[in-house]
């Protein structure tokens, strides 16, 4: 009896911590090419443009297994900066073993908005905070397009807002099933931000130089930046 | 296999032990408590001070921040340049306040107190936490025009203030949230309740029998929005102010981007207004008499005037000197001259008068 309840509790014990690390890597395009900041490209709406500034926040990391369950895989909160290399890459822990789905929200979610000053990557600091309107902006693209009328030629869409109605976090959702369930150790996703300007609403930027609130342009810009996502690779 | 199972539960425990006693660790509250006292027949705080707890280092230090001008980009102004102890926090005598490089503010600065019991901050509303609240005129152009990265820099390079996060915090690492969490202790201490309004609803004192008139007038007429015992239900309305076409400001549609909020903003509180004149969001006036004749007289009708408003506010002169005599019972000398909150190494000199023009 004993030894059974050992042996039970031992076996419970390894299931709960046969834990695997998977490395998520994103990168992003303009669509084929591969993002630089500070080169010249033109978007799929044939407006020519620079991007200097391209920083998203990635959260509530799901995994979703054969079964169909869904488990979380990390609590933490991402701020992907294509100036910063390192950022790019997140390593989460999970005892999912067959990774079907992976689910993640771009931006930061309500709750995160209304609870007072954040540290880490949710630090105002980072430049992805409203000081006079409280909330997060969920991702940023600031650069140059000679389209932009407006000083220095210099666009700048920031997008967040949590209000209902204005949430401009969005739900991502990456089926890994047409990978036949490989080892998924090492995941990269590609963001298209071909699709920012150009998915579910074509946002020129000759009409939309500047987005500095949340409201309606920053909700189409979200919809349009929650088509962005795809894996391009497991391995 | 059996000595295995018995170590995987050992070394269960011994972890489990280990998470525990750190946990205890990361909760002990570092420095002296300071307990925060709500005034008998107020409403609850909607602060949260589990997570900040109160405490005589953290204070400290949120009174160090609050009047250091390190805080500001070229050195010239502190939190307590707008916000005067003398005009209970408000800038005296000031419509709109000076920031950086002769700029100016586009609103009033309102007084400072009773904070812990304010959900959103700033006349429209916009900011969510007192936290945050802060982080808005440091990086603010035409305030005091500096960026976070900047000021935590500064604080950084300064060994008193390496001690002072320490001992607030238990060590010396200095982040946005520390010095944020800081100043709100600062800011939450600040509580007015001993004017001799809150003196006679302690049956304390007596109003005399003007001030007596006064509070029946106020209770009809300015107490659904001014409420008791904060002086103000939090609600946003428009009294009737024509918008400032130079300023623009069309208050908590800003916010809500609704037309339904167009030009309306958060009933102030009145605890010490004596002190804090001008009056309005943009300070237009100058004195109490003048937010009465616009009551009584100026106030413009728009789709949003609140109704109270429509056909302006009956007031006598009689009823206004009655007014005024009850407005003046709530100020609050011990908070005007509480040396706590007074800039470090001032606490004993005369409250100076002198201010930047
Ligand atoms: C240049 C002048 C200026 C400086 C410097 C300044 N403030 Fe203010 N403060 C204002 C004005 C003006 C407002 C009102 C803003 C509004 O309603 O839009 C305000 C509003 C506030 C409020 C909100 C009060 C309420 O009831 O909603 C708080 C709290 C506050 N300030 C704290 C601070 C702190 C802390 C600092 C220092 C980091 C600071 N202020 C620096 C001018 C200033
Ligand atoms: C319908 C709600 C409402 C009523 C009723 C009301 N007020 Fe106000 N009051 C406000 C609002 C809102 C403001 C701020 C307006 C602004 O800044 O744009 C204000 C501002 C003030 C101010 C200026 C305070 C400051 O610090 O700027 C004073 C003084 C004042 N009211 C006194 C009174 C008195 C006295 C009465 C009764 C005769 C009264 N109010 C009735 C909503 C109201």
């Amino acid at each position: 009896m004993k030894i059974g309840l050992i042996i039970w509790f031992s076996c419970l014990l390894t299931s709960t911590f046969a834990q695997q690390t998977i490395t998520i890597q994103f990168r992003n395009t303009i669509g084929n090419k591969v993002l630089q900041l500070g080169e010249s490209y033109e978007n799929s709406l044939g407006e020519d443009l620079v991007i200097n500034r391209c920083k998203y926040y990635v959260s509530n990391i799901h995994l979703v297994d054969g079964s169909g369950k869904s488990v979380s895989a990390s609590n933490d909160y991402y701020l992907i900066d294509e100036a910063d290399s390192m950022s790019k890459t997140i390593v989460i822990t999970t005892s999912v073993k067959q990774v079907a789905v992976i689910e993640f929200l771009l931006g930061v979610d309500s709750i995160k908005n209304v609870s007072g000053v954040q540290a880490g990557a949710l630090d105002p600091m980072n430049g992805m905070f409203w000081t006079w309107n409280s909330g997060y902006i969920m991702a940023k693209i600031e650069g140059v397009s000679s389209v932009a009328k407006v000083p220095g030629n210099l666009f700048s869409q920031h997008v967040g807002g949590f209000r209902n109605g204005e949430n401009a976090a969005r739900r991502i959702r990456l089926e890994l099933s047409n990978f036949k369930f490989q080892i998924s150790n090492f995941i990269i996703i590609e963001a298209d931000i071909n699709k920012w300007f150009e998915s579910v609403h074509n946002i020129k930027i000759a009409e939309h130089p500047i987005c500095h609130s949340p409201g309606s342009l920053a909700m189409q810009i979200a919809d349009n930046y929650a088509t962005m996502f795809k894996i391009v690779s497991v391995n | 296999m059996r000595i295995f199972s018995v170590i995987l539960v050992l070394s269960f425990f011994v972890t489990a032990g280990i998470a525990w006693v750190s946990k205890d660790v990361n909760n002990k509250i570092i420095g002296t408590p300071i307990p925060f006292i709500v005034p008998k027949g107020w409403p609850k705080p909607v602060y949260d001070f589990k997570n900040n707890p109160l405490t005589q280092e953290g204070f400290a230090l949120g009174r160090k921040l609050f009047y250091d001008t390190r805080l500001s980009k070229d050195g010239s102004l502190s939190c307590g340049s707008c916000h005067q102890q003398f005009a209970a926090f408000a800038t005296y005598d000031h419509n709109l306040s000076h920031g950086i490089n002769n700029a100016q503010t586009t609103r009033n600065a309102p007084s400072l107190a009773n904070l812990a019991w304010v959900k959103d901050f700033m006349a429209d509303g916009g900011i969510n936490h007192l936290d945050l609240q802060p982080l808005a005129p440091i990086t603010a152009p035409n305030e005091m025009g500096e960026s976070i990265d900047n000021v935590l820099k500064k604080l950084k390079a300064d060994t008193a203030y390496k001690r002072l996060f320490s001992k607030a915090f238990g060590d010396a690492t200095i982040t946005t949230q520390r010095t944020m969490k800081a100043l709100s202790q600062f800011m939450l201490l600040m509580v007015s309740s001993n004017s001799k309004y809150d003196k006679v609803m302690r049956g304390e004192a007596s109003f005399i029998l003007p001030e007596q008139l006064g509070y029946d007038i106020f209770k009809k007429k300015c107490a659904s929005c001014h409420s008791e015992p904060l002086f103000t239900d939090f609600s946003y309305r428009n009294i009737g102010m024509p918008v400032d076409t130079f300023l623009n400001d069309y208050g908590r549609m800003r916010i809500t981007r609704n037309t339904l909020d167009s030009l309306k903003f958060r009933v102030p509180s009145l605890r010490n207004v004596a002190y804090t004149a001008p009056y309005g969001h943009d300070g237009r006036f100058f004195a109490l008499m003048n937010v009465f004749e616009h009551y009584r007289s100026k106030a413009v009708n728009s789709a949003t005037t609140d109704s109270i408003f429509k056909n302006k506010l009956a007031l006598s002169n009689f009823e206004i000197g009655q007014l005024t005599a009850f407005l003046y019972t709530l100020s609050d000398t011990t908070f005007l001259k509480d040396k706590r909150f007074a800039e470090p190494g001032t606490e004993n000199s005369i409250p100076s008068f002198i201010h930047l023009h």
